[in-house]
């Protein structure tokens, strides 16, 4: 039973940087790719977020990210190139479809927009373990309700997964079918479903009951079972982030 | 014991702890809808029976951190519709608390209204981050369709967000609404912070 995460063991300089600051540099990084709509700038902070990415030598794990939004890459190029309100210069033809310059410009510019989201956020998911930064988080002063109910989910997910594949299991050998037509379908989504969400509501009152005994609700201080770390570079970069996404609002407003 | 309102921000363990179970509901929900290659997303079923069983404070919370922990662990796109599934699991309990879900009829009234609520939220998403479209094959088609017709991008892209939404929603809610009234009571009361029952 695996844990959900994308996390991958590597060593490297990402690896041991503040996962808040990998945070911060996820919202700065997508919010200047918005906030200024020049293509070279776009380009650049893209290439930037994928170096990042090779630098934290997980290259390879980003590829099946950006793929699954892949269809929405295409429909961006497509619709934007064919259909854009602007578009005026015809760049080529292909029988009756018709691309143009102005909505193909604009179409790359979003996708490279959405190549920069990914490769962000694959910088902090790819190179950061959950429970590090649920404890940064909880520690600059996130509830550590809300921390528990996002770790707790990252175990919940497989266990679920795993009671459904021996409820699956269960319905077919009691002759369920799976396979036919939409009716049929979607006659089998209650069977399937329904034990499943029984079990994991049943599952809460236990859990909570668990919860409540070891002092979950209690008010005062909460310690922690890892020593809080130093890391390196953390203050120099957060002020740069910080001072460049001034510097993108700045620009944005002087174009 | 006093009689709290459902916008009560002291919550009971039992309700936080049915935020993960919702969002396990949730994925379940898209796994099955996969396997069975239903032509619906279905992936909102645990936010709607959080709004149902825990009221509207629960039903956001469920949907909000849905679509960051999906975003965290699977496709980082989710993270952009956060609000939207906050939006839904609150009108969801907002709805059923004022007893929009005695019977099927009344539930289906619920899908549509979260429907063109989620549908309302996401435009101006889908409009900021991608130009308008969804991502979601027969939206987009439509998307295309109305831009060629020479509409403004706002209208295209809700009409684009409606024909996905609605439908999803609709279907989600009445799935949600027969697996809710499935459930015994012993299991629903615990969650509810707007009742009488002792809390755990």
């Amino acid at each position: 039973m695996s844990a959900m995460t994308l996390y991958v063991e590597k060593n490297s300089i990402i690896h041991h940087m503040d996962p808040l600051t990998k945070l911060m540099y996820v919202f700065v990084s997508i919010a200047a790719t918005y906030i200024v709509p020049v293509h070279e700038f776009v380009f650049l902070t893209a290439a930037f977020s994928l170096l990042l990415i090779i630098i934290g030598k997980v290259f390879m794990k980003i590829l099946p990210i950006i793929a699954i939004s892949i269809i929405l890459i295409i429909s961006i190029i497509i619709v934007q190139g064919m259909f854009h309100p602007d578009n005026k210069t015809v760049l080529f033809s292909i029988g009756a479809i018709t691309f143009y310059q102005e909505g193909l410009s604009y179409a790359v510019l979003l996708t490279v927009r959405v190549i920069n989201m990914l490769s962000a956020f694959g910088v902090l998911i790819l190179t950061t373990k959950p429970d590090e930064l649920i404890e940064r988080l909880i520690k600059k002063g996130m509830s550590p309700k809300i921390g528990y109910v996002f770790l707790s989910v990252l175990q919940i997910i497989p266990q679920i997964r795993a009671t459904m594949g021996k409820i699956a299991d269960a319905q077919r050998s009691r002759g369920m079918e799976t396979e036919g037509s939409l009716i049929v379908r979607i006659r089998a989504f209650f069977p399937l479903i329904g034990p499943v969400v029984l079990n994991s509501l049943n599952d809460t009152r236990e859990r909570a009951i668990a919860l409540e005994m070891r002092g979950f609700n209690t008010k005062g201080k909460k310690t922690f079972l890892n020593e809080s770390r130093e890391y390196p570079y953390r203050k120099i970069i957060q002020f740069l982030l910080i001072a460049i996404l001034m510097a993108t609002i700045v620009w944005r407003v002087l174009l | 014991m006093r009689k709290r309102s459902v916008w009560s921000l002291k919550i009971s363990t039992a309700a936080i702890v049915l935020i993960p179970a919702a969002i396990g509901i949730n994925y379940l929900g898209k796994l099955i809808a996969g396997l069975l290659k239903l032509p619906l997303w279905l992936d909102s079923i645990g936010t709607v029976l959080a709004g149902m069983l825990a009221g509207p404070i629960i039903g956001a919370l469920s949907g909000i951190m849905n679509n960051i922990i999906y975003g965290m662990t699977v496709d980082p796109i989710s993270t952009v519709y956060a609000i939207t599934s906050g939006v839904i699991g609150m009108g969801v309990g907002i709805m059923a608390y004022k007893g929009w879900i005695a019977n099927i009829k009344k539930a289906i009234v619920i899908g549509v209204v979260v429907g063109f609520a989620a549908a309302i939220v996401s435009t101006p998403l889908n409009i900021i981050f991608w130009g308008g479209q969804t991502g979601n094959v027969w939206g987009d088609a439509f998307y295309a369709y109305f831009i060629s017709m020479d509409l403004p991008v706002w209208l295209a892209s809700f009409g684009d967000s409606i024909v996905v939404d609605v439908p999803d929603k609709v279907a989600t809610v009445i799935i949600s609404y027969l697996i809710f009234k499935g459930l015994p009571n012993t299991l629903t009361n615990i969650y509810r912070s707007d009742n009488e029952i002792e809390e755990l």
